[in-house]
C-alpha cells in the first residue's frame, strides 16, 4: 500500500498551540511474503540510511538462553553461504565437526564447574585441573579452527560494504527488538537489498564459538568493569519480578558460557522470518525502483511456518516497596522507580509529559531539589515504555554533604505537589512546545528517521511518528495530576540508593575505626535506614539503641555505639536542617 | 479494536496490490556474488566554501549554508579562545565563564527567566569553552528567530554571570573532581595525556579545588570581556534562512558591538621528553583490562598525510575489516573493540594510538598481537585487495562530510577558524586515489616506531601481570622487556600524585 506525496514541507508552518502539524509521508510497501518495507525518498545528500529490525529481543529469550538475542545479532555478521568463505562445503564439515568436539568439551565444563561449586577445586579456568580427554578436545578443537581458519575469508560482510562505500554499519538488541543499520552511497542500494537478503537467506553462523568470547568482553566492557554497571544489573534483577525485563540484553554470564549454535539457530528459524522483519530506506532514491529490488531480493524469502511467540509471562504486581542499598565507585545518589505502564497505553502521554515536566533545565526536579533546596547536583525523571511493560524512573546525585536518603524525600515531596496541585498553564504550554519543535528536529538526519521508523515499528508500528503528537499535545493539568495519582504510589516502586565506596573512609569516619568489615557493612546499612526515619521515629530507635548499647556482649560493644552516635549525628542533621 | 480493522483492510489492499505486482516481477535475476552487480556513476562535488562565506560590516565572518525543508535555524558561533589562555592558578576558569554564559542569566533577564524564555521559545541555546576554542549555538523554529537571536547575543555579549549560579557549577565541577578515579576511561585518558606531553602542558594541568576555589565572578567578567567581541567571531549558520534577509539581521545585532583585533596568543605546543615502556594504573576491582599503545603522530599538514591515513585504516581504523580488529576479536575472541588512530594536529602533533579493552588475564596476549601487527605492516606491503578496499572507503564516503546544511557550514566554519585552505576539499578524493602499495609501505616504516612505543595498562595489576594460564608464554613483564612502571593514583582534588605506588 502506498502514499505518494512531498515530503518537502510548507516553508511557513502555523505552529502555536499544535504540535501535530508535523507528518512524515513513507511509503508503506508490504511483501507477500508478509515483509514490512517503509521509504521516504528524500533527495540532496547522496546516500540512503538503510536499515531493517526484527521484532526480537530479549524479553523473547527464556532462561539458560538469555543473551541469545544479543549473541544472534552478531553471528549475522559472520558470512553467509557465499560471503565468507572459500569452500562452503568443507566449511560446513568442519562447523559440524566443531560442534560436537564443543558439545564434549562443554560437558567437561560442566563437570568442573560441579566440582568447583562444591569446593573441590579452586579455579575451574586452570588447566590443571583438566582430565586428559579434556585437554585432548581442546587441542582437538585448536587444531579443526585452524584447519578453518585457511578456508575463511575473514569479516568478509563488512569488507565488501566497505570496499562499496558502506558506513556506520552495525546493529543493537534491545530487549525488545533488534536493529541492523548502515549507510550506503545512493547508487549502491542494490548492494544492500543483496547483503541483508543474502544474510537472511543463507546465513552461516561460523566462528561462533570465539563471537561468544567477544560477547563476554562486551558484558566486561558494559557491565563488570564500569563504576555502577554490576548495581544497575542488579537492581534491574530486583525491580522485575517476574517479568522477562529482570535479565539483561547481554545476558547472564553462565547462559553466554552455555549458548549452542543449535539454540541460536533455533531462535533464527522462528523470529528471523520475513512475516516478523521491516525495512526502512531513508535518503536519495527512486521508490519504485526500491520497490522493485525489495520484490526480487526479500521476496525470495519463505513466510515462517509458525508466526512467532510472544512473551508469556507477564510481571506480577509489585506488593511491597524493595530497596537495595550500595557502595560503589560513584557519587552517593539515589534512583527511585515505579512500575508504570507500557508503550501505547492511554496513560503514556501523560506520563511523558509529567516527566518533561520534571527534568531539564528548567525542571521541577533541577529547580527546586538542585537550585532552591540545594540537596542535589542533578536531578531529572521520565516514563519509559516496553513493549509489554512499562516504568517510570527518578533518579538524583546528592550534593556533597547531603544524603541519597535526603535527594529520595525531595523528590517524594515534588510528586507529591503533582498528586495534589494541577501544573500551570504556561508551564505545560512550554513542555508541548518543545515537543513540537522536537518532531521537526527527529526528521533532519535521514539516519535518525530511519532509526525512528524501525524502532516504532518494533514497538507498536511506524505511524504513531505521525499520531503520537498529537495525543501529547492533549494532555491536560488534571490528566498529570491523575496519572500522579495512579501510578506514584509508594507499594510499586523500588529504590536504589548509593554511597561512595571509599577504602579511605576508614580513616576518614571515626565511627567506623576498628570494626570488622562485617560490621562496617552493618553500620552503612542502618546508616542507609536512618536517612528514610522521620525525626520521631529516630528518637524511640535512639532510645532503644541505648538501651541496647548496655546489654550487648563486650566484643559488640563498637559497634553498637558506633550504631548509636549514627542515630545522634542523624538528628542532629535534621534538627540543622530546621 | 480500530486498529485491528485498519489492519485487515490494509492486508487486503496489499494482497491486491502484490496480485498486480506479478508480471512485472520477471525482473532480472540475483547475481551469484555481490561483485557481479553493476552501479551507476555516482558524481559528487563538494560544495564550494567560497560561495557561502559572507563578511560582515564589522569584519566578522559568517557560513551560511541554507535548506529550507523544516523550519528550522541553526546558528553556531565559534570564537577565539581556550582554556590555554586562562590566567596561572585558575586552571577551569574558561570551562566556567563557557558555561556560566548559558547558565547565569543575560542582558535584562536574571538566570531563571532566561532559561524560562528559552525554554518556552524552545529553543536550543547552549555555550561552552573547551581547550582551544569556545563555542555558542542556537538551534530554534523559524517563527521565532528575532528572539531566539536575541537570546543568543544577550548571552553572547551581556552575561549576567549570577552568583548563585556560578557558586552551584563549582559544586558541580567538585564533584565531578571526585569521579576522576572512579573509571579506568578517565583514567586513561588522563594518564596518556601525561605520559605523551607531560604534566606542565595545559592539557594535561586540570582543574583542582584550589584553582576552584580560586576562581570569582570577576575572573568569570574579565575573561569573557577579554575575547567575547565580533572580532573573534565566525558564524555557522545552517537551515531556514534567506541569505540577504539573514545577514541583515545579524548586522542588525552587531552594528554598534565594536569588533578588536582577534586573538593571536599562539596555542603553546608540549615541552615533554616522552619515556617509552610499559606503564600500569593498578585498579584492581574491575574484570578487564584497558590498553593504550602508541607514540606521537604528526601535524595536519603533513605531505605524507593521505598515505597514513589509508595505512592506518588498513592497521585497525577501518572497522571490522581493519587487521587489528579480525585478528584480536574475530580470531581471538579477545577483545570488543580493537581500534588504532593516527592522529593530525593543528596546534601541536597528534598521536598515533592503538587501544582496547581485554579481559585481565589475557591483556598481554591481545597487546603482543598488537606488537605484532605494528611490525607487520612495517616490513611486507599490504595486499592489492587491502589498499583496494581501504582507498575505495575513503573515496566513497566523502560525501558524507556534507550530509546536512549545519555539517557543511560547520565544516567550513572550522576550517576558516584553523586557517586551513579549503582547497584540500577539492584534491581530497585524488589525494586518496594516488596512494600506492609502496606509499603506505614507506610511512609505515617512518611514521611508526616499535622503539618509541608507550603502552600504558589500567586495570586488575596481578592479574593482568600473571597472564593467561593457557598461553603461559606470552607475559606483560616479556612485553616489557624490562621494569613494568606503577603510576598510582592522584588525590582527586589537589591532583598530587603520591611519591610510590
Amino acid at each position: 500500500m502506498r502514499q505518494i506525496s512531498s515530503w518537502v514541507l510548507p516553508v511557513v508552518l502555523a505552529l502555536a498551540g499544535s504540535a501535530g502539524a508535523q507528518q512524515v509521508d513513507v511509503i508503506e510497501h508490504r511483501l507477500d511474503n508478509g515483509l514490512t518495507l517503509l521509504l521516504v525518498p528524500r533527495p540532496g545528500d547522496p546516500n540512503v540510511a538503510a536499515g531493517w529490525v526484527a521484532k526480537v529481543g530479549s524479553v523473547y529469550e527464556r532462561p539458560g538462553i538469555t543473551g541469545v538475542a544479543h549473541l544472534f545479532e552478531h553471528m549475522m555478521f559472520k558470512g553467509t553461504q557465499t560471503i565468507g568463505t572459500r569452500d562452503i562445503e568443507q566449511d560446513l564439515q568442519i562447523i559440524e565437526q566443531l560442534d560436537a568436539l564443543r558439545a564434549e568439551i562443554q560437558a567437561a565444563e560442566v563437570e568442573l564447574d560441579r566440582r568447583y561449586q562444591l569446593g573441590e577445586i579452586d579455579d575451574p579456568a586452570d588447566p590443571a585441573v583438566r582430565s586428559p580427554r579434556h585437554q585432548e578436545l581442546l587441542d582437538e578443537f585448536e587444531t579443526l579452527l585452524a584447519r578453518q581458519s585457511d578456508l575463511l575469508i575473514k569479516e568478509d560482510f563488512s569488507r565488501i560494504y566497505t570496499a562499496e562505500g558502506g558506513s556506520g554499519m552495525n546493529a543493537g538488541t534491545s530487549y525488545d527488538f533488534t536493529i541492523y543499520f548502515i549507510n550506503v552511497p545512493a547508487n549502491k542500494l542494490e548492494l544492500w537489498f543483496w547483503m541483508e537478503s543474502d544474510r537472511l537467506a543463507n546465513p552461516v553462523f561460523r566462528e561462533f564459538y570465539a563471537e561468544r568470547s567477544v560477547v563476554h568482553e562486551e558484558r566486561r566492557l558494559r557491565t563488570d568493569s564500569t563504576p555502577i554497571g554490576k548495581f544497575r544489573e542488579q537492581f534491574e534483577a530486583m525491580f522485575w519480578q517476574s517479568s522477562p525485563y529482570g535479565w539483561p540484553v547481554i545476558g547472564w554470564p553462565s547462559d553466554l558460557e552455555g549458548i549452542t549454535r543449535d539454540e541460536a539457530l533455533g531462535f533464527f528459524d522462528t523470529y528471523y522470518a520475513p512475516n516478523n522483519l521491516a525495512a526502512a530506506l531513508v535518503g536519495d532514491f527512486d521508490p519504485d525502483a526500491a520497490i522493485e529490488l525489495a520484490e526480487r531480493y526479500f521476496g525470495r524469502l519463505d513466510r515462517g511456518a509458525r508466526p512467532p511467540l510472544q512473551p508469556r509471562t507477564r510481571e506480577m504486581p509489585q506488593l511491597a516497596e524493595k530497596r537495595m542499598v550500595a557502595y560503589a565507585d560513584t557519587n552517593p545518589q539515589v534512583v527511585v522507580r515505579y512500575h508504570s505502564v507500557r508503550d501505547g497505553h492511554v496513560d503514556e502521554p501523560a506520563l511523558v509529559v509529567l516527566g518533561q515536566l520534571l527534568s531539564g533545565r528548567t525542571g521541577r526536579l533541577y529547580r527546586s531539589l538542585v537550585e532552591e533546596q540545594e540537596v542535589a547536583t542533578s536531578a531529572s525523571g521520565g516514563q519509559a515504555g516496553f513493549q509489554f511493560e512499562g516504568m517510570f524512573e527518578l533518579r538524583g546525585t546528592a550534593r556533597q554533604g547531603r544524603t541519597p536518603e535526603e535527594v529520595e524525600q525531595a523528590i517524594y515531596a515534588e510528586l507529591e505537589k503533582l498528586k495534589t496541585e494541577p501544573v500551570g498553564e504556561r508551564e505545560l504550554q512550554k513542555v508541548k512546545n518543545q515537543n513540537a519543535a522536537d518532531t521537526f528536529r527527529g526528521l533532519r538526519s535521514n539516519f535518525g528517521l530511519m532509526m525512528q521508523l524501525l524502532i516504532r515499528e518494533g514497538n507498536r508500528g511506524w505511524e504513531h511518528i505521525n499520531t503520537d503528537p498529537a495525543l501529547y499535545d492533549a494532555v491536560t493539568a488534571a490528566d498529570v495530576m491523575r496519572v500522579a495519582n495512579t501510578y506514584f504510589t509508594p507499594e510499586t516502586r523500588a529504590v536504589a540508593v548509593y554511597y561512595r565506596d571509599e577504602s579511605t573512609e576508614t580513616e576518614e569516619d571515626p565511627l567506623l575505626a576498628g570494626l570488622s568489615d562485617d560490621e562496617r557493612q552493618q553500620v552503612r546499612q542502618v546508616r542507609a535506614m536512618l536517612g528514610q526515619m522521620p525525626e520521631e521515629q529516630l528518637n524511640q530507635f535512639l532510645a532503644q539503641a541505648e538501651q541496647m548499647v548496655g546489654q550487648v556482649p563486650p566484643e559488640n560493644r563498637d559497634m553498637a555505639e558506633a550504631l548509636v552516635a549514627l542515630v545522634r549525628q542523624r538528628i542532629e542533621e535534621l534538627g540543622g536542617e530546621r | 479494536m480500530t486498529g485491528a480493522r485498519r489492519f485487515a483492510v490494509w492486508c487486503w489492499m496489499g494482497a491486491l496490490l502484490a496480485g498486480l505486482a506479478v508480471p512485472a516481477a520477471v525482473a532480472q535475476p540475483i547475481p551469484l556474488h555481490p561483485r557481479d552487480l553493476v552501479f551507476e556513476e555516482l558524481s559528487f562535488d563538494p560544495p564550494d566554501p567560497a560561495a557561502h562565506r559572507h563578511e560582515l560590516s564589522n569584519g566578522a565572518v559568517v557560513f551560511l549554508v541554507p535548506d529550507r525543508a523544516l523550519p528550522l535555524v541553526s546558528v553556531s558561533v565559534i570564537v577565539r579562545t581556550g582554556a590555554y589562555l586562562e590566567p596561572a592558578g585558575k586552571a577551569g576558569l574558561a570551562a566556567l565563564t563557557g558555561s556560566q554564559m548559558r547558565a547565569g542569566g543575560a542582558g535584562a533577564l536574571g538566570p531563571a527567566e532566561f532559561d524560562d524564555e528559552a525554554a518556552f521559545l524552545a529553543a536550543e541555546l547552549s555555550s561552552r569553552i573547551g581547550d582551544t576554542s569556545g563555542r555558542a549555538g542556537l538551534n530554534c523554529l523559524t517563527k521565532d528567530l528575532d528572539a531566539s537571536l536575541d537570546l543568543l547575543f544577550d548571552m553572547l555579549r551581556r552575561p549576567r554571570f549570577d552568583q548563585d549560579r556560578l557558586d552551584l557549577a563549582k559544586s558541580q565541577v567538585l564533584q565531578q573532581m571526585e569521579r576522576r578515579n572512579d573509571s579506568t576511561q578517565s583514567i586513561e585518558v588522563r594518564e596518556w595525556g601525561r605520559l605523551l606531553r607531560g604534566s606542565g602542558h595545559f592539557t594535561t594541568t586540570p582543574s583542582t579545588r584550589a584553582s576552584i576555589d580560586a576562581i570569582t565572578r570577576d575572573d568569570l567578567l574579565a575573561f569573557h570581556r577579554e575575547y567575547y567581541h565580533p572580532g573573534n567571531f565566525i558564524f555557522a549558520v545552517s537551515g531556514d534562512v534567506e541569505p540577504a534577509d539573514f545577514l541583515a539581521r545579524l548586522e542588525a545585532r552587531l552594528a554598534d558591538w565594536p569588533a578588536r583585533e582577534p586573538v593571536s596568543t599562539p596555542v603553546p605546543a608540549p615541552d615533554h621528553e616522552i619515556r617509552p615502556g610499559v606503564y600500569v594504573v593498578d585498579k584492581d576491582d574491575v574484570n578487564q583490562g584497558r590498553v593504550v599503545i602508541g607514540h606521537l603522530g604528526a601535524m595536519r599538514d603533513n605531505p605524507d598525510r593521505y598515505a597514513l591515513m589509508v595505512m592506518n585504516d588498513i592497521l585497525g581504523g577501518g572497522g571490522f575489516a581493519a587487521r587489528l580488529l579480525t585478528r584480536i576479536r574475530s580470531d581471538e575472541g579477545l577483545a570488543y573493540s580493537a581500534y588504532s588512530s593516527y592522529g593530525f594536529g593543528t596546534y601541536f602533533p597528534g598521536a598515533f594510538r592503538v587501544s582496547f579493552q581485554s579481559r585481565s588475564e589475557t591483556v598481554a596476549r591481545a597487546a603482543a598481537i598488537v606488537l605484532e601487527e605494528i611490525e607487520r605492516i612495517r616490513s611486507e606491503p599490504v595486499t592489492e585487495a587491502e589498499l583496494r578496499t581501504s582507498k575505495a572507503s575513503f573515496v566513497e564516503t566523502f560525501s558524507r562530510n556534507f550530509s546536512s546544511a549545519a555539517s557543511t557550514a560547520g565544516l567550513f566554519a572550522n576550517d576558516e577558524y584553523t586557517g586551513r585552505d579549503p582547497a584540500y576539499l577539492v584534491a581530497y578524493r585524488d589525494r586518496i586515489s594516488s596512494v600506492s602499495g609502496d606509499d603506505v609501505l614507506r610511512v609505515a616504516r617512518e611514521y611508526l616506531d616499535p622503539e618509541r612505543l608507550v603502552m600504558l595498562v589500567v586495570g586488575d595489576r596481578s592479574t593482568i601481570e600473571a597472564g593467561d594460564p593457557d598461553n603461559p608464554d606470552v607475559t606483560l613483564a616479556e612485553l616489557a622487556a624490562g621494569e613494568v612502571a606503577g603510576i598510582p593514583l592522584p588525590d582527586p582534588f589537589t591532583m598530587e600524585y603520591p611519591s610510590s605506588p
